[in-house]
């Protein structure tokens, strides 16, 4: 009943891997749920009624069915489907799908929270509802809502862990192979737990910095 | 001889299943609520070294991946403290402590979501501590508090999922045995959707009314 932790030194390389592809896999959903949230939000902030309810069907669904379920659903039913893709990609599909669900809720308020002012201000000016959207709302809302979309990017560094279930191997899989290789199952977790929790730590902290950056100039309203 | 029909007796086994999953998470809700509940009131009398120890747990439970807590307790803690575990202990644990850092963090903010006059007018009364915490801080924190509390139940009800990867009978579980017969992934993982989001909205909708009631003391009467 020894904590000892030096038997995992010759296992760091393999574990060091297992975190590059739970980067990759987080950097590839976060892109593809920050694009569909941005989507799903402007259908949610439509006035065509049926577009409206869509995407609120699909963003209640999403979220109140669990992760593991909607990753078989995927993993298992694609094929079915004559659609075969590797667990890589199963992954990075059902996390984008997951995580559009929140980013769109985020990005939704951020849009919500825009001043009348703004927009009316560009309307008189002239321009074309098209351009108002793409070059006025959209990227403030997009700017203020940085720090949550932080937290949905936390959330989704911790739900990708889930993908080990489907044999891709990123770090909770490779830690896995490690402790079933030792025998020492509480080292190998408990030093997964502590490098989980660091990473989410270091990544609010940039999170929190280049919420403050792109946020500069309203220093006092957004802090 | 493989069944690979449907039959009747896939209903009972996903009541069955429904059962477990619900059942765990009332079990691990309710240890999960009063042991948050308690470390709120440690922070709240400022217990010098036991604080701090809190706050730290709450802190890694709160940004690591679930999956990983269950490895570590399932296979960690029986390899390392030498005692038996079953799947069923190892849920119970891993989701009560998960559960129990996230309602800490409520209860700390409701708690400090109530203005120091209000506490300190009750100990010029001559309250002692205790009595302020019960007869003016308690009643309104639990307003405060009813709404994030019952996302996050609504959201622990999802993360019980996880627990059929250690081999707990819940309805995940029975879904993947379902879905290795039949091979009907399509069926089974909308059936097991569904009923995890009726169980969801069925938490959503009761959270809600409770709330109501909760709030109405303040609600606007109308003129």
């Amino acid at each position: 009943m020894r904590l000892d932790l030096t038997i995992l030194a010759p296992h760091l390389g393999f574990l060091a891997q297992g975190a590059l592809l739970t980067a990759e896999v987080c950097a590839l959903a976060l892109i593809g749920s920050v694009i569909l949230g941005m989507l799903v939000a402007i259908a949610r902030t439509s006035q065509l009624k049926w577009l409206n309810g869509l995407a609120f069907a699909y963003v209640d669904l999403f979220r109140n069915i669990p992760f593991i379920v909607q990753l078989f659903f995927f993993y298992y039913g694609l094929p079915e489907l004559g659609i075969y893709i590797d667990a890589f990609t199963t992954g990075v599909v059902a996390l984008s799908i997951a995580g559009g669900a929140h980013a769109s809720d985020v990005i939704r308020a951020g849009i919500l929270a825009i001043d009348n002012g703004i927009i009316e201000a560009a309307e008189v000016s002239g321009l074309p509802r098209r351009v108002i959207f793409s070059k006025i709302v959209l990227p403030i809302a997009l700017r203020t809502s940085v720090r949550p979309l932080g937290s949905v990017l936390i959330n989704m560094i911790l739900t990708s862990s889930i993908l080990s279930t489907i044999t891709l191997n990123e770090l909770t899989g490779n830690a896995k192979i490690v402790a079933s290789d030792t025998f020492r199952p509480f080292e190998v977790y408990v030093v997964l737990l502590v490098v989980y929790a660091a990473l989410t730590y270091l990544v609010s902290i940039g999170i929190t910095l280049l919420h403050r950056w792109l946020n500069r100039d309203m220093q006092e309203q957004v802090s | 001889m493989r069944y690979t029909e449907f039959t009747p007796f896939d209903l009972w086994l996903l009541a069955q299943g429904l059962g477990v999953t619900i059942g765990l998470f009332l079990v691990t809700s309710l240890i999960g609520l009063l042991l948050g509940a308690l470390w709120g009131v440690i922070r709240f009398y400022r217990v010098p070294v036991l604080t701090q120890v809190i706050t730290f747990i709450a802190e890694i439970l709160k940004n690591s991946p679930v999956l990983v807590q269950l490895f570590l307790v399932f296979f960690g803690f029986p390899a390392f403290f030498k005692l038996n575990m079953t799947p069923v202990n190892a849920a119970i644990i891993t989701l009560s402590l998960n559960t129990a850092a996230f309602v800490y963090v409520i209860a700390v903010s409701s708690i400090e979501s109530i203005g120091r006059d209000q506490i300190e007018a009750a100990r010029v009364f001559g309250l002692t501590r205790w009595q302020v915490l019960r007869h003016v801080i308690a009643p309104q924190a639990l307003a405060f508090s009813i709404g994030p509390l019952t996302a996050l139940l609504v959201n622990q009800l999802q993360v019980t999922s996880l627990i059929s990867v250690i081999g707990v009978m819940d309805l995940s579980k029975i879904g993947a045995n379902l879905n290795l017969r039949t091979l009907k992934p399509f069926i089974v993982w909308t059936a097991v959707g569904i009923l995890y989001y009726l169980s969801a909205k069925l938490v959503a909708t009761l959270g809600a009314k409770l709330e109501k009631r909760l709030r109405a003391h303040s609600a606007f009467r109308g003129l």
